[in-house]
């Protein structure tokens, strides 16, 4: 398969990209690792006009701030995050979500920034349309979709690993601008329409992704599903945080987010209402896992029906809990 | 507009003019000739186009040729001295890990890799290196058994 006619555009620096983004508008893409977008340009799903290139710029290693926070370039790639001493010890969830990426060569190609601003995909959408006959779905500009027969919607899901992760993390991202660097929470950078899945505009380029590491008792875990168990995207995957008290046993606050089911991750807002303040218990989990469930509302995809994704989230999210609250058992002293 | 780079595969420098779009599997299959590099998917799926950039193996279907100027470039040629096998490779025979031999070039690469970096992998370690490559004789047993046996080759020798 080869790749469509380009421009090729190596900038020096991420200030240089973002204005060179600015310049071409909508014609240009931005391109790190290339494993999302070189495909679809295969299959001829996208034909930008000029590539600009950040797969010469070094990326910075992990750093402690003086707050105690993370700061990781969105240029690391995958196999370098997964790998970085200073991410284990700091935020392991963040590791194995990194880890669970596709394999081990798209992990050494593919960043983490690219793996955020990846985009949705769908079994119809992803593949060559050149000896279809038939009228294209929304995501090509159409008015159909050809998952859910009579869709009124385009149903193509958000599959990033790190994603949900990041955001259980409470992780806030740094956008450049041309004329300024702004934050935003990473759950902000979603806008939950498959159409338009990032809210970050022409000429804005995402640099790094911060990650607060209080030095509370916390137990972490990220549940990834699939059929194979490699070089898969996900079913659906659970990541979950548990802020705990000192004293160990009482969850002060949680956070819950699920990917690879809907347009963007989604964060379980009453399933983390139902959990902060109360003791873990089996009981607590499965309750709490019902009501992740409940509000999630899984999208069916990729050949798994609905029903099907209800009830595997609800394990998984079980699953997840009582590895979050081992971990905290395991090591009572350790913020990690 | 054509460029100018100058790749470094298996040792050896070479000069050509590329367009932007074409593949290091193009470059390396169809201006240099070294064609133990296969194409399976073309879209980074099936791991048979992996080759060794500064030692890490990367999907040569997705890596623009332009970006490799000056980059240090192993593919499946320059495993092995041309007569002699690697101890990898010598274990993909004897084991009969070898069905139709396409998707070979990928996992002996990923394998050594592996290899260089965990001299006494687990099960799960080779599954883990081992998944971005797909064999479609399904002969993945002899595979890994050919991957431990390698591995037990080379502590041996070291040894």
């Amino acid at each position: 398969m080869r790749l469509p006619k380009f421009e090729h555009v190596q900038p020096s620096s991420r200030e240089e990209a973002s204005r060179l983004l600015q310049e071409h508008g909508s014609r240009a893409r931005l391109v790190s690792g290339g494993t999302d977008l070189y495909p679809r340009m295969k299959y001829g799903l996208t034909r930008p006009d000029v590539l600009i290139s950040l797969k010469g710029l070094p990326a910075t290693p992990p750093t402690v701030d003086p707050n105690g926070d993370l700061h990781v370039d969105a240029l690391m790639t995958l196999a370098d995050l997964a790998r970085s001493q200073t991410v284990l010890e700091k935020t392991p969830l963040l590791s194995e979500a990194a880890l669970s990426v596709a394999s081990n060569q798209i992990r050494h190609m593919g960043t983490l920034g690219g793996n955020l601003c990846q985009e949705n995909r769908c079994p119809y959408y992803n593949q060559t349309h050149t000896f279809q006959f038939v009228e294209p779905c929304f995501k090509r500009n159409g008015d159909q979709c050809y998952l859910i027969p009579k869709g009124k919607k385009c149903w193509a899901v958000f599959s990033s690993d790190t994603a949900p992760a990041l955001i259980s993390l409470g992780a806030s991202a740094t956008i450049l601008a041309p004329k300024e660097r702004r934050q935003l929470p990473l759950e902000n950078l979603y806008t939950g329409d498959p159409l338009k899945p990032l809210t970050i505009s022409d000429g804005e380029v995402l640099t790094e992704i911060i990650i607060p590491c209080p030095l509370s008792l916390r137990g972490t875990a990220f549940m990834k599903f699939t059929l194979r168990g490699g070089m898969e995207y996900a079913a659906l995957s659970v990541a979950v945080v548990l802020d705990m008290e000192n004293d160990g046993v009482l969850c002060r606050a949680a956070r819950i987010t699920v990917g690879s089911v809907g347009a963007g991750p989604i964060r379980a807002g009453k399933g983390e209402n139902a959990m902060a303040g109360q003791r873990l218990s089996k009981n607590l989990f499965q309750e709490v896992a019902q009501l992740v469930v409940s509000e999630t509302h899984p999208f069916p995809h990729h050949g798994y029906s609905a029903a099907y994704l209800r009830a595997c989230l609800e394990v998984e999210t079980r699953r997840a809990f009582s590895l979050a609250a081992e971990q905290i058992t395991r090591n009572p002293g350790d913020p990690g | 507009m054509k460029q100018i780079i100058e790749l470094s595969v298996n040792g050896e420098s070479s000069e050509f003019a590329v367009e932007p779009q074409e593949t290091l599997l193009e470059a390396l299959r169809d201006r240099m000739g070294l064609t133990g590099t296969k194409e399976g998917c073309g879209t980074g799926e099936c791991g048979s186009c992996t080759v060794l950039i500064g030692g890490k193996p990367i999907l040569s279907c997705l890596t623009l040729a332009v970006e490799c100027h000056k980059r240090d470039i192993v593919t499946i040629e320059g495993i092995g001295d041309g007569n002699d096998l690697s101890p990898v490779q010598q274990a993909f025979v004897d084991c009969g890990a070898i069905q139709c031999g396409f998707c070979t070039s990928g996992m002996v690469l990923s394998s050594e890799v592996l290899l260089k970096e965990n001299p006494n992998p687990q099960e799960k370690d080779i599954y883990k290196a081992l998944e971005g490559n797909l064999c479609r004789c399904t002969g993945y047993n002899k595979i890994i058994e050919a991957v431990h046996k390698a591995s037990e080759q080379m502590v041996t020798e070291q040894e």
